[in-house]
């Protein structure tokens, strides 16, 4: 009989993620070949055996989403009828969670039908992070461990941010992201504000209300993702108009598409800080103001306690070292 | 409307009337009967053979029995080859349960969806979710309407000086919807955030057992007294703290639900203090439970508490009440029943009052 091992094997989203996890749990990846036909068909070849394994499979959602999230739905697939014993899908960055309810007239709710494509293709179970709203947890019929970059976020700043116990205050730069600011803000002990856009009039140009004090402190930004950093930047402006010394801004999920890098260099923000989720290296050569969290050793160690039947909830207020 | 039957479960019979009257139709008859194990039976009194089933039940004080008896009349519709059954449930029982509690919670919320999925439901009609992503834990369509237009509405008409309110979330977790308002009727907003950690203690007079206790008070530095002021400036009262301005305007404290008083007595008070001029308590969902209608009576803070008739509200404890302000949203359901089944839009409904 072999004992129920683990094995771990990485998509082409995020391969220097899933070498860091694996190196972290002393493993090497499991040997998968993934590669495109010329009719840009995903082709998934599993290259040593899953038969009774404990499988899981790391595969960020960014880059070329579609074509990562089919290789993935592929790859859980081919466990599946490999006859593996449970797959567990690691997903840094939950795609399409952004698309998590109507809130327009019909619009789609995509992260439910990424959930349900999951569960059909035969994951057993989903690690993924700070999902942008924990509400997508009941979109599964199986179980998700959604973890905290929080605790990482919390040690960043104690490192980094100059006297950040007297002088700096977390802002949320929109008012769905107070729950998460007010609980940065109360772990730190230390005050907060929130910014809104907001329409006074009709045909009149948004504008940003700053509700708080930042004057003369350093405004440390948080939220769960930054895309094109639009938002983030008009912030930023908001906040040194209001008196702000310097601002930071600590995002779990970089995505930084589009014009965002260009956004970020002429902005007044003294540092980005994004986690490595979304790969991003090739980013900080273009964007010096690019700081990096390295969240793997939470994704490694929620990955052994999974497989070793031990609780992942310490996780949730503590960075491994 | 012709080929619709529509049911009243009984949690909240003047609703259903209300919102047949408003249809120009009359309830199906339906025979409840209650087993002295308290087991339900239920009977339809009519066939519904290829008909659009449209039942209403809300929540209640007995919230398991009426969820029950809501699944048990899907059920019998089910089974009775009803063409189409769509579940009008105006405050969705265990919708505050819609996500895990960090560690080791269910979410409840998801297992209701499931279950009405199960008797077989085909469509949901519902308002103010309690949080917008609950749509998704549905395999069905689901309709959530709003009352913000009647919110605004009412406002608008009943409070003279609304242009100068500050509209204020008691929490940060319901900001969106403040902001939401206060963007349609073009008010500033506040919000009001319980700190455990960063609060002056409290003294003994004023903790009144919801203040939780400082399990983490910093000592005050000792090199300056500047510090001292930043660390414990003068709005961290009783581990609140207010985020904004409200000297010397009237306030709308909004939320979805408004079940147990204590959070909205102690923010009232904070309002006050902090030179607010009224103290308005709007909600969707008055739930009200035990004595939550009296203790608010007898808070000087709050000056009037406005709710829909969305859950039903004793008609004891609402004449007992002097601040008490119902709205009707039997409209809006009527209204959404009509389109649903006539197959029309709905959209109009999420911003125009009827």
């Amino acid at each position: 009989m072999s004992t129920n091992s683990i094995k771990i094997f990485s998509g082409n989203a995020h391969p220097d993620l899933a070498y860091l996890i694996a190196r972290r749990l002393g493993l090497d990846l499991g040997k998968v070949v993934v590669s495109k036909y010329s009719n840009q068909e995903t082709s998934v070849t599993i290259g040593e055996s899953v038969r009774d394994e404990d499988v899981f499979l790391v595969q960020s959602g960014c880059g070329e989403i579609n074509d990562n999230l089919m290789e993935l739905l592929i790859m859980i697939n081919a466990c599946k009828t490999a006859s593996a014993r449970r797959i567990t899908a690691v997903m840094p960055c939950f795609p399409y969670a952004r698309q998590d309810k109507k809130d327009k007239s019909r619009a789609p709710i995509s992260a439910k039908l990424v959930a349900n494509m999951l569960t059909v293709a035969g994951a057993d179970h989903v690690i993924t992070m700070d999902l942008h709203a924990s509400q997508i947890q009941g979109f599964f019929n199986i179980p998700v461990d959604n973890l905290y970059a929080e605790p990482s976020v919390l040690k960043y700043i104690r490192d980094h941010v100059p006297n950040w116990s007297t002088d700096s205050v977390i802002v949320s730069p929109d008012a769905g992201g107070a729950k998460r600011a007010t609980s940065i803000a109360d772990r730190l002990g230390i005050d907060f504000a929130i910014i809104h856009k907001e329409r006074k009039k009709a045909n009149e140009v948004s504008r940003m209300v700053l509700v708080g004090d930042v004057k003369g402190k350093a405004a440390i930004l948080v939220d769960d993702m930054a895309d094109t950093c639009g938002t983030l930047c008009l912030a930023a402006k908001t906040l040194v108009d209001h008196g702000a010394s310097a601002v930071y801004a600590i995002v779990t999920h970089g995505i930084l598409s589009g014009k965002a890098l260009q956004a970020i260099n002429d902005s007044p923000l003294t540092q980005v800080v994004v986690t490595n989720t979304i790969p991003h290296d090739d980013k900080k050569v273009k964007c010096p103001k690019l700081a990096t969290i390295d969240i793997s050793a939470t994704l490694a160690e929620a990955i052994r306690r999974t497989h070793n039947g031990e609780s992942v909830s310490y996780l949730f207020t503590h960075a491994p070292e | 409307m012709r080929g619709t039957k529509i049911f009243a479960g009984s949690s909240h019979p003047e609703l259903a009337q209300a919102i047949v009257d408003k249809l120009g139709m009359t309830l199906a008859p339906v025979h409840v009967k209650t087993h002295a194990n308290h087991e339900k039976t239920i009977e339809l009194g009519v066939s519904v053979r290829n008909q659009d089933v449209f039942i209403i039940q809300s929540g209640s004080d007995n919230i398991n029995d009426d969820l029950m008896e809501l699944l048990i009349l899907v059920n019998s519709a089910r089974s009775s080859s009803a063409r189409r059954i769509t579940a009008v449930i105006p405050f969705l029982p265990y919708s505050k349960q819609s996500k895990k509690k960090k560690s080791r919670g269910a979410i409840t919320a998801k297992l209701i969806a499931n279950m009405l999925t199960v008797a077989g439901v085909d469509h949901i009609i519902t308002m103010d979710l309690h949080s917008d992503q609950m749509q998704g834990f549905f395999s069905k369509p689901v309709d959530n309407l709003l009352s913000e237009p009647l919110l605004c509405k009412y406002i608008r008409e009943h409070v003279r000086d609304f242009r100068d309110a500050v509209v204020v979330s008691k929490n940060a977790g319901g900001v969106s919807r403040v902001t939401s308002l206060s963007d349609r009727l073009k008010l500033d907003f506040a919000l009001i955030h319980q700190d455990n950690t960063n609060a002056v203690p409290p003294p003994v007079a004023a903790t009144n057992g919801f203040v939780k206790p400082c399990t983490a008070t910093r000592l005050p530095p000792t090199d300056s007294l500047a510090e001292i002021e930043v660390i414990a400036p003068e709005w961290h009262e009783d581990g609140l703290q207010l985020v904004g301005d409200v000297q010397g305007r009237p306030c709308f404290v909004v939320d979805d639900v408004l079940d147990k008083p204590a959070t909205f007595i102690a923010v009232a008070q904070l309002l006050l203090r902090r030179g607010a001029t009224r103290v308005m308590v709007l909600a969707t969902h008055g739930i009200l439970s035990s004595d939550a209608l009296a203790q608010m009576e007898k808070c000087d803070a709050i000056h009037d508490v406005i709710v829909t008739n969305t859950y039903p509200i004793a008609p004891e404890k609402r004449q007992m009440s002097s601040k008490l302000r119902i709205m009707d949203a039997s409209a809006v359901f009527a209204e959404a029943i009509r389109r649903t089944h006539n197959g029309e839009s709905i959209s109009y409904l999420f911003h125009t009052s009827l």
